[in-house]
């Protein structure tokens, strides 16, 4: 780690314009969002254009978004990976509440149906926010690609927490789906062949920090599921 | 108090939230505009907004609010950390009131910090109003859950709380406050004088998975008892597994202090201070060790960031000022060093700290070869002590003993001395560090006597007192351990067993409210000086067991657990 006064100042000016973004972000997001909720729902087939673009403009703030908090948690010191994990016993079902809440006014703008089964009572050791963070960029991800369904899952299974984010859409090219497979070992994505690249990144490094006697997380992409599209799993120790 | 059905019942309701009272803390307006707009689509009709940690303040003192969302960073001034202990220490809150901490990103601080005062939760912005809602709710159902245990906790009934923190386990099972309710027995068993008890849950947690934190409270139960170098290896095994749990660092110098060796001590706060500097308590420890060093360099720049990062926290005291008094001194800065110590007295206008300036000046003054001011102040103090009966704590009566005696004076630093043993009378350890002051004085034999007889005076004042309770005087023996306390304020046999006797009278002869009020009075300053004793904990809750509104007194135990003689 670089030490010196030079590289503090830097950080500390970094840190100051990425709260400043991250106010902006907020402020983009939150207006959208209320814009979108205040208007009539957009039917399946013929969504009103301006409603359209917008609901296009919210994605597109919460890629932003996403995007800006991972950099923000994996490379906080300078490019050095130090993101504080904070984990804590969890209720799994209340994980599930909170990325409903996110992303209730998108979906509803692009009249996607999002179905959330979480075996009832589930509790699970991890860091709650870094978790919603995948989960949440996963499904902004699929919104795109989905035909009108998304499906989160999340489960124990082998001892392990499967958490599943499916979609009905066409699924994964072969080349992502290549990339996914190997994320859980190679640490190197390659970035210019696949737009999930820095996506795909942070949930691999995000279920890496989870740890439990000797095991730890991984994530791959799969198509097909109940869904018969995309499937981006994770399994959490 | 809340019953369970109760808290049941609010867990299946929803909250009322357009009831209550809200404050948005946000330097940005357009956060705040968000925010409270969301706050609105709740149905919240009562909503102030501040755009600064000084602005907040005169809110919070004037309203109770229900709800805070406070952003971390405020800018200028006071940051939300600082603007919620303030909160808290001036008891502006409810114990029912929900502190959402909003952030751009999770900083090292919130999740590692060891600080005191912890929000309900930290929200990481963009907030949109369902996740507000969702953490809303669920703060407040926790918050249902902890209520007793909180109530008890306010009201220093440790043991009274652990049994909650039981009852609230064996009732919920593998449900989702588990960890939480052992980490909080764990301190209160801590609290409670009870390191094994604290050790079980501790082991209970890791049994399930693998916390730093629980990792790092084993470590402090092992330097508590005296195993340094095990506590030592623990808190390296923390750091190794996360180079981020600061506490563990500060725990580790504190260990290697104990051992001697005040280098590590110093190479370790170094590099927690470069990982997280803006904790006051920190830099001040690294100042004070940098100084026991000699390192002046060091010392300097702790004590200044020390009185920087301060400025705005309403928990700051004199020592970085006085610290750094005696920095300029060694720097052979005796005009600055003055200055200095005249700020620390006019920051912090209390008897207490104008005595330790003083003393700090005498030093100064001795340090830099200024013997004549050096006695000027040494009689200055002496004056101090004839003028006032009020004597300071342990470690300031050894700093100024040590002044006088390096001055010249023989009789006053003597008489403190000895003030320091009669309340410390059976702490062997001090009274070598004592005769210590002796010698180097050229009084070891002089010194040998004063202690055998302070501690004997201490000793018969508390015999006598004990005699008269056990041969059923009860009113004698309070009135004489009143003025045995008098005597001796901060000896903590005579504090423990004058409010046993208290205690063992209402338990004979009912409940009143005087000798309730006594005894509480005696015990919150036994807390105050000595934190984390067992008798303490046992004496509150026998305390609690006898107010009128309790449920029945249990048999007197109080009768067999005799006081020490």
């Amino acid at each position: 780690m670089d030490d010196t006064p030079h590289a503090h100042d830097l950080f500390v000016f970094l840190a100051s314009t990425a709260h400043d973004m991250k106010n902006s972000i907020s402020v983009m997001a939150g207006t959208l969002e209320g814009l979108l909720d205040g208007a009539p729902a957009a039917t399946g087939d013929q969504p009103m254009a301006p409603m359209e673009q917008m609901a296009q403009m919210l994605y597109q703030t919460r890629r932003l978004n996403d995007n800006l908090m991972q950099l923000l948690a994996l490379y906080k010191d300078v490019g050095t990976p130090a993101y504080p994990l904070d984990i804590a016993l969890t209720d799994v079902a209340q994980l599930g509440q909170q990325v409903a809440a996110g992303n209730r006014v998108l979906l509803a703008a692009r009249a996607i149906a999002l179905d959330i089964v979480i075996t009832p009572g589930l509790c699970w050791h991890l860091d709650e926010d870094l978790v919603i963070g995948v989960v949440n960029h996963a499904i902004n991800n699929a919104t795109r690609y989905t035909h009108d369904r998304i499906r989160l899952s999340i489960s124990e299974h082998e001892g392990m927490l499967e958490v599943r984010v499916e979609d009905n859409g066409a699924g994964f090219p072969p080349a992502l789906l290549a990339a996914g497979a190997t994320a859980g070992r190679a640490r190197a994505v390659d970035f210019g062949a696949n737009s999930a690249g820095p996506g795909l990144y942070f949930a691999t490094e995000v279920v890496r920090m989870h740890t439990h006697r000797g095991a730890c997380g991984a994530v791959r992409l799969e198509n097909g599921g109940l869904l018969g599209g995309g499937c981006v799993v994770l399994r959490l120790p | 108090m809340i019953t369970r059905e109760q808290a049941v019942a609010t867990t299946l309701q929803d909250v009322a939230w357009a009831d209550k009272n809200y404050l948005i803390v946000d330097d940005f307006v357009g956060v705040r505009q968000l925010l409270r707009e969301s706050l609105r689509n709740l149905g919240a009709r009562n909503i102030d907004q501040a755009s600064s940690g000084g602005e907040a303040m005169g809110l919070l003192g004037r309203i109770r609010y229900d709800v805070v969302l406070c952003d971390y960073n405020l800018g200028d001034g006071k940051n939300g950390q600082q603007v919620l202990e303030e909160a808290r220490e001036r008891n502006l809150l409810n114990p029912s009131s929900v502190w959402l901490m909003v952030s751009a990103e999770k900083s090292t601080e919130s999740v590692m910090g060891a600080a005191e005062h912890q929000p309900d939760a930290y929200l990481i912005k963009p907030i949109t109003e369902g996740v507000l809602l969702t953490r809303l709710n669920r703060v407040w159902h926790k918050k249902q859950v902890f209520r007793p245990i909180d109530e008890a906790y306010a009201q220093k009934d440790y043991l009274r709380a652990a049994r909650l923190c039981d009852d609230e386990i064996a009732r919920e099972g593998g449900r989702v406050h588990r960890i939480d309710l052992l980490r909080m027995k764990a301190r209160l068993m801590e609290k409670s004088g009870q390191p094994a008890k604290a050790r079980e849950a501790y082991d209970a947690v890791l049994a399930e998975r693998e916390y730093q934190w629980a990792r790092a409270g084993l470590a402090k139960i092992r330097m508590a008892n005296g195993e340094l170098e095990q506590a030592r290896q623990l808190f390296q095994g923390v750091i190794a597994e996360n180079r981020y749990y600061i506490d563990a660092y500060d725990q580790l110098a504190l260990a290697y202090q104990q051992m001697g060796q005040v280098e590590e001590a110093c190479s370790v706060l170094e590099r927690a201070a470069r990982l997280s500097p803006n904790s006051v308590p920190r830099q001040r420890h690294f100042g004070q060790v940098c100084l026991k060093l000699g390192n002046i360099g060091m010392a300097e720049k702790a004590f200044r960031k020390c009185i920087a990062i301060g400025e705005y926290s309403y928990v700051r005291n004199a020592d970085a000022y006085l610290g750094l008094a005696r920095v300029c001194g060694l720097k052979n800065d005796p005009k600055e060093a003055l200055l200095l110590l005249g700020l620390a007295q006019r920051e912090f206008p209390t008897d207490d700290v104008r005595l330790r300036a003083k003393i700090t000046e005498g030093m100064v003054y001795h340090e830099s070869g200024d013997y004549r001011r050096a006695r000027k102040a040494g009689d200055e103090l002496e004056q101090m002590l004839e003028t006032s009966p009020q004597r300071p704590d342990t470690a300031t009566c050894l700093e100024m003993a040590t002044l006088l005696f390096a001055v010249g004076v023989k009789e006053a630093p003597a008489e403190l001395l000895c003030y320091v043993v009669r309340n410390n009378h059976d702490n062997p350890l001090l009274h070598d560090e004592v005769q210590q002051l002796f010698e180097k004085a050229r009084m070891g034999e002089e010194g040998l006597l004063l202690i055998r007889a302070a501690k004997k005076e201490a000793t018969d004042l508390m015999n006598q007192g004990v005699l008269l309770w056990k041969t059923g005087k009860l009113d004698e023996a309070i009135a004489w351990m009143r003025n045995a306390r008098a005597a001796l304020p901060n000896n903590l046999r005579i504090l423990f067993n004058a409010a046993q006797i208290l205690v063992s009278a209402m338990q004979q002869h009912g409940y009143k409210i005087m000798l309730a009020d006594e005894a509480i009075e005696v015990l919150m300053h036994v807390d105050r000086i000595h934190p984390g004793q067992q008798r303490f904990a046992q004496l509150m809750e026998q305390l609690a067991l006898l107010a009128p509104e309790a449920p029945p007194v249990a048999p007197a135990e109080a009768e067999t657990d005799a006081a020490e003689p």
